[in-house]
C-alpha cells in the first residue's frame, strides 16, 4: 500500500521541473503548479517568460498593492513590470507559440498516455471545457512537459496507457513531473527516470496506470 | 552571469552561414539594409546563397549587388529581381544561366514569410488567381471565393536592420525600415540583427518594442559609418 | 508641333480628383507615388505606399499586406506599363524588360481593391501605344481598372470597352485615338481635363456617447468583443450600452464568453465586475464562439455556462491561437488556413486533416463580424489606437476583422498627437470612437 506515503509538495515538483530550463530558453508557464516553476529557476540562469495574454520576458507575479489590470499573466494574474519586456497582441502570442519560438512549455494535465498525449482541457463529468492557449502550446513548444500530481483527488492515476478524456496534442508530452516520479513518454511507453525519496519503482508502478518501462537502477528525484 | 544576444563583430555573427544557405535579407532603402552584415559575409567567402529579398538590383543596395558581383548567390527570390532598366549584375547572371531567379509579388511574399514564422501550414487567398503567379498551383473554392494555396517560406537565416535594440535582442525600428525586416525576423531559423543603438534591458518602452526578442539571436551594433544616407 | 503632354505632376493631379474624403489609396511606386504630394491633407486620405508607409505611420509589410487584401483600399493607383481593352494591365512592358516581369506590388492592389486606376505614358518614346488590344506582357491586374490615366487624357474602362472621357488641353479626341492601340469610343460629354484639387472633409469618427456608436447594431448581427478574461482591455461602457440597446440573437466572439464576473482579478469587495454576462442575463445572445468560455471554477459557474446548461446558447469551442490566427485571417483576406493547433484532438472532428512536410494541420477558416467593440487606451480623431500592456491582446486582432470597429478610450487626442511609431491599431480599421466617462469604474 502507498496511501500512506509521503508525496512531495507542489513547491518541489516546481523545484524538480526548473531544472530542466536551459539557459536562455523561453518558456510559457501554464496555470497551477507550473506558474510556481519560476520561484525556482537558479538566479544565473537567464529564461525568457512568454505569456499568451500578449508579454515578453515579464516579471514575477506582481507585490500586493501593485496590481495593475493591464500587465497580466494568462491565469488573469497580476504582474510586476520588469525591464526588458515586449507587449503583443494575441496574434503575434500565438504566431511566437505556433511558429516553434517558445522553447519551452509547462502545462499541468488531467491524464497523460504512455506515448506522450496530453489531455488537459476537459473533464467529461463537465460537459465543457475550457481550451484557452493549451492546444496551441502542444502544438507548437518546442518541449511540452508537464507538471502535476500523480493521482487525482479521488486516487485515480492521471499516467495511463491511453487517455480516456479528451485530447489536447497527441504525443506531445516529452517529460512528466509529479509528487511521486519522473517520467519520459517514449514511442515503447512511459519510461520511469526518477523516484520521489522513499519510493520504490514498484510502487510508483503501483500508482499509475500506464505500464512504466523501468530500468535496471532509477535515480531519486534530484531538487 | 549576465545574458546577452550582442556579437562583437557582424563577422562573428555571420561566421555559421554556410555554403547553399537561405537568407531573408531585410530592407529596401539604405537605411533599412544590414550593410555591415553583408559586408561581413562576402569577406567570409560563403557562396551558392539563395536570397530573399524585395528590392534585389538597385543602386543604393550595397550589400546584394555586392554578393552578386561577386558570384555568391545561386538564386534570387523577389518582387524587383532586376535593376528598373534593362541592364544590371543580376539579370546578366540570370540571362547566362549562372543564377535562378523566382519572382514572387510583394504581398505573396510577405504573407508567406508571416505563414512560416507562425506557425502556419498553408494559407488560401484570392490575390494571384487569374495571373501567372497562379499557374500550376493548387487551387480550391473557400465559401464561394476561388483561392490559390500560398505555402509558408522560411529560411536558415535572416540579416535584418532596425534602429535600436536591447540586451534581450527586443528591436525598435524607425519609419519604413519597419517594413520587410519585421516581417523577416520571425520567418528564419536564425535571425541576426544589425542596429544603430544597443541598450540595457529596459532601453526601449514595451509599447514600442516592435520585433520581441524571442524572434531575435544575435544582434550586432554597427552604427552608421557616416555616409551619405 | 502637336500640343504639350502632361508632366508627371499635372497626371497626379488628375489623379488626386479621383479620391473621396476619408479614402485609403494605395500607390504605386512610379508615377502614383506623386499622387499624395498633390492631395490637399484636409481631405484625410490615407496613403498606403509599396514600403508599408500608411501616411506616416510604418507597418510591416505583412500589415500593409493585410490593409490591401482585407479589402481596406478604396482606390488603389497602380503604375502601368500597358493597360488592354478589358481593363487588364501589366506592369512592365517586355519589349524593353527581359526576364520575369516584376510585379511589386501591383498584383495585391489589383485583386484587393475597391477601384484601381492606372497611370502610364498614353504611348512610349516612339510614339508607340501602351493602351493594347492585347498585352504584351502576362498581366498582373486582370479587368480591374476602371479609369486610365494618361499623359494626353482619361479613359473609363468598364466591360463595353474603353471610352475617352476626359483630354489633355489641346489634344482632340481624333488624336488621343490615333495614339491608342485598342478601340475606343469618344464619349459625347469628351471635356477638357480638370486638375482642380478634391475638396470635403472625411465624417468624424467620434461619437458623443456609447449608445449612439452602437444604436446600429442589428438583431441577429456577430460581434467581437474584446477582453481576455480580466477587468483589463474591456470596453465595459460599450458592453452596458449594447445592453441598454437591447439587439438580440446575438453571436459574440471573444475570448472568453465573461468570467470576470466570477473570477475575482482583483473586483473591489462588493462591486461585481462588467463584462459578457449582461447580454446573456439579458437574453441576448444566441451563441459565442470563444476559447474560455466557462469559469476555471466548477463550483462557480458563469452566465454563461449556465445559460449553456440549459440549453439557451450555442458553443462553438476554438482554441485561443486559431481564434486569433482566424481574426487575423478574416482582416488580411486570408479565406482559410492550415493550424498545427488540435490537430488529433476533438477539435480536427469535421475538418480537413492534412499532413504537409511531416506535421499534421487542420484547416480552419477566417473570421468577420459585422461589429467589434473593443478597448484602447487613447485613440487619435482619425482612429489611431495605442493600448496598455497586456490589455492589447485580442482588441488589436479584432479592430481589421470586424465592418464597423467601435471603439471605447480613455482619453481622445488630436491627429497628429500620437507618436506614428507607436500606434498599433491604424486608424483605416477603426470607424468610431467613444470616450469612456471619467465616472465610469468598469464595475456595477
Amino acid at each position: 500500500m502507498t496511501d500512506d506515503k509521503e508525496r512531495l509538495d507542489r513547491a518541489i515538483i516546481a523545484m524538480r521541473v526548473a531544472r530542466e530550463l536551459p539557459p536562455g530558453a523561453t518558456v510559457n508557464l501554464g496555470i497551477g503548479i507550473p506558474t510556481l516553476v519560476s520561484m525556482f529557476v537558479a538566479d544565473d540562469s537567464i529564461v525568457f517568460y512568454h505569456s499568451e495574454s500578449g508579454v515578453l520576458n515579464c516579471g514575477p507575479l506582481a507585490e500586493d498593492g501593485n496590481e495593475d489590470i493591464d500587465l497580466i499573466n494568462a491565469g488573469g494574474q497580476f504582474l510586476e513590470p520588469v525591464p526588458g519586456m515586449a507587449y503583443f497582441s494575441s496574434v503575434d502570442a500565438f504566431a511566437m507559440i505556433r511558429g516553434g519560438h517558445v522553447d519551452v512549455t509547462i502545462l499541468g494535465a488531467h491524464q497523460v498516455s504512455a506515448t506522450g498525449d496530453l489531455a488537459n482541457w476537459m473533464l467529461p463529468d463537465r460537459g465543457v471545457g475550457n481550451i484557452g492557449g493549451a492546444m496551441d502550446l502542444a502544438a507548437g513548444a518546442e518541449k511540452v512537459i508537464v507538471a502535476m500530481e500523480h493521482n487525482d483527488r479521488n486516487g485515480n492515476p492521471k499516467v495511463v496507457q491511453e487517455c480516456s478524456f479528451p485530447l489536447t496534442g497527441k504525443g506531445c508530452v516529452s517529460l512528466v513531473v509529479t509528487d511521486v516520479a519522473v517520467m519520459e513518454p517514449t514511442p515503447d511507453g512511459m519510461a520511469l527516470r526518477e523516484v520521489a525519496p522513499g519510493w520504490s519503482a514498484d510502487e510508483v508502478q503501483s500508482v499509475t496506470g500506464a505500464r512504466l518501462i523501468i530500468p535496471d537502477s532509477v535515480a531519486e528525484y534530484e531538487v | 552571469m549576465t545574458f546577452s544576444k550582442l556579437y562583437d563583430t557582424p563577422a562573428t555573427a555571420v561566421a555559421d552561414i554556410h555554403d547553399g544557405a537561405t537568407l531573408l535579407i531585410g530592407g529596401a532603402t539604405r537605411n533599412s539594409e544590414p550593410t555591415a552584415l553583408l559586408v561581413a559575409l562576402l569577406a567570409s567567402g560563403v557562396r551558392d546563397l539563395t536570397c530573399v529579398c524585395d528590392f534585389a538590383d538597385w543602386d543604393g543596395s550595397e550589400g546584394v549587388l555586392q554578393l552578386a558581383h561577386a558570384e555568391r548567390i545561386a538564386s534570387i527570390i523577389s518582387p524587383f529581381p532586376f535593376a528598373g532598366e534593362s541592364g544590371g549584375v543580376i539579370r546578366k547572371q540570370w540571362q547566362a544561366g549562372a543564377l535562378a531567379v523566382e519572382v514572387i509579388p510583394q504581398g505573396t511574399l510577405a504573407e508567406r514569410l508571416r505563414a512560416a514564422g507562425a506557425g502556419i501550414g498553408g494559407v488560401f487567398t484570392p490575390v494571384v488567381l487569374g495571373t501567372r503567379f497562379a499557374d500550376g498551383r493548387e487551387t480550391r473554392t473557400v465559401n464561394g471565393v476561388e483561392c490559390v494555396l500560398e505555402s509558408p517560406l522560411r529560411a536558415d537565416f535572416a540579416l535584418i536592420r532596425a534602429d535600436r535594440a536591447d540586451a534581450l535582442g527586443n528591436l525598435a525600428y524607425q519609419g519604413a525600415q519597419r517594413g520587410w525586416n519585421a516581417v523577416m525576423a520571425p520567418a528564419a531559423r536564425i535571425t541576426i540583427a544589425e542596429v544603430d543603438v544597443v541598450g540595457e534591458p529596459g532601453a526601449i518602452d514595451p509599447e514600442l518594442v516592435i520585433t520581441p526578442g524571442i524572434y531575435v539571436n544575435r544582434v550586432v551594433h554597427a552604427p552608421p559609418t557616416g555616409e551619405q544616407g | 508641333m502637336p500640343p504639350a503632354k502632361l508632366d508627371p505632376q499635372a497626371m497626379a493631379r488628375r489623379a488626386a480628383g479621383f479620391i473621396a474624403p476619408g479614402d485609403v489609396v494605395a500607390v504605386d511606386s512610379g508615377l502614383p507615388s506623386l499622387v499624395p504630394g498633390v492631395t490637399p491633407p484636409d481631405l484625410g486620405a490615407w496613403f498606403l505606399r509599396n514600403n508599408g508607409m500608411l501616411n506616416d505611420l510604418p507597418l510591416s509589410l505583412a500589415d500593409a499586406a493585410a490593409v490591401t487584401r482585407g479589402g481596406y483600399v478604396d482606390l488603389a493607383v497602380v503604375n502601368a506599363g500597358q493597360v488592354d481593352a478589358a481593363g487588364s494591365f501589366s506592369s512592365l512592358i517586355s519589349t524593353v524588360h527581359s526576364g520575369p516581369n516584376p510585379p511589386g506590388n501591383a498584383v495585391d492592389l489589383a485583386a484587393g481593391s475597391g477601384r484601381v486606376i492606372a497611370m502610364l505614358p498614353h504611348a512610349d518614346d516612339q510614339g508607340r501605344p501602351n493602351i493594347v488590344a492585347t498585352l504584351s506582357s502576362p498581366a498582373d491586374g486582370l479587368r480591374c481598372v476602371s479609369a486610365i490615366i494618361t499623359d494626353i487624357a482619361v479613359i473609363e474602362v468598364d466591360s463595353g470597352g474603353l471610352t475617352l472621357a476626359e483630354v489633355a488641353p489641346g489634344w482632340s479626341g481624333n488624336d488621343v485615338r490615333a495614339l491608342t492601340g485598342a478601340d475606343i469610343s469618344i464619349s459625347p460629354a469628351l471635356r477638357e481635363m480638370d486638375f482642380s484639387p478634391p475638396t470635403g472633409v472625411p465624417p468624424s469618427k467620434v461619437y458623443p456617447d456609447g449608445p449612439s456608436a452602437i444604436a446600429d447594431v442589428p438583431d441577429g448581427a456577430t460581434v467581437f468583443i474584446d477582453g481576455f478574461g480580466g477587468p483589463g482591455g474591456m470596453a465595459h461602457y460599450l458592453l452596458i450600452s449594447l445592453r441598454d440597446q437591447g439587439s438580440r440573437d446575438l453571436t459574440i466572439v471573444s475570448n472568453t464568453a465573461g468570467i470576470a464576473r466570477v473570477v475575482s482579478f482583483g473586483t473591489p469587495p462588493g462591486r461585481t465586475a462588467i463584462d459578457h454576462s449582461v447580454l446573456i442575463e439579458n437574453g441576448q445572445v444566441a451563441k459565442a464562439i470563444a476559447s474560455f468560455p466557462v469559469s476555471p471554477s466548477v463550483s462557480r459557474p458563469s452566465e454563461f455556462e449556465l445559460a449553456y446548461r440549459r440549453g439557451e446558447v450555442d458553443l462553438e469551442l476554438v482554441p485561443q491561437g486559431t481564434l486569433a490566427e482566424r481574426l487575423r485571417a478574416g482582416g488580411a483576406g486570408i479565406h482559410a488556413f492550415y493550424t498545427p493547433t488540435g490537430a488529433g484532438t476533438l477539435i480536427a472532428e469535421g475538418k480537413e486533416s492534412r499532413n504537409i512536410d511531416g506535421r499534421d494541420y487542420i484547416l480552419e477558416y477566417g473570421l468577420r463580424a459585422d461589429f467589434a467593440i473593443i478597448r484602447a487606451h487613447k485613440a487619435d480623431t482619425n482612429g489611431n489606437l495605442v493600448y496598455r500592456g497586456t490589455s492589447r491582446n485580442f482588441n488589436a486582432v479584432m479592430a481589421p476583422a470586424a465592418r464597423v470597429t467601435v471603439v471605447e478610450v480613455d482619453e481622445i487626442v488630436e491627429a497628429g498627437q500620437l507618436d506614428p511609431e507607436e500606434i498599433v491599431t491604424p486608424g483605416v480599421f477603426v470607424q468610431r470612437i467613444v470616450k469612456r466617462p471619467d465616472a465610469f469604474t468598469g464595475y456595477e
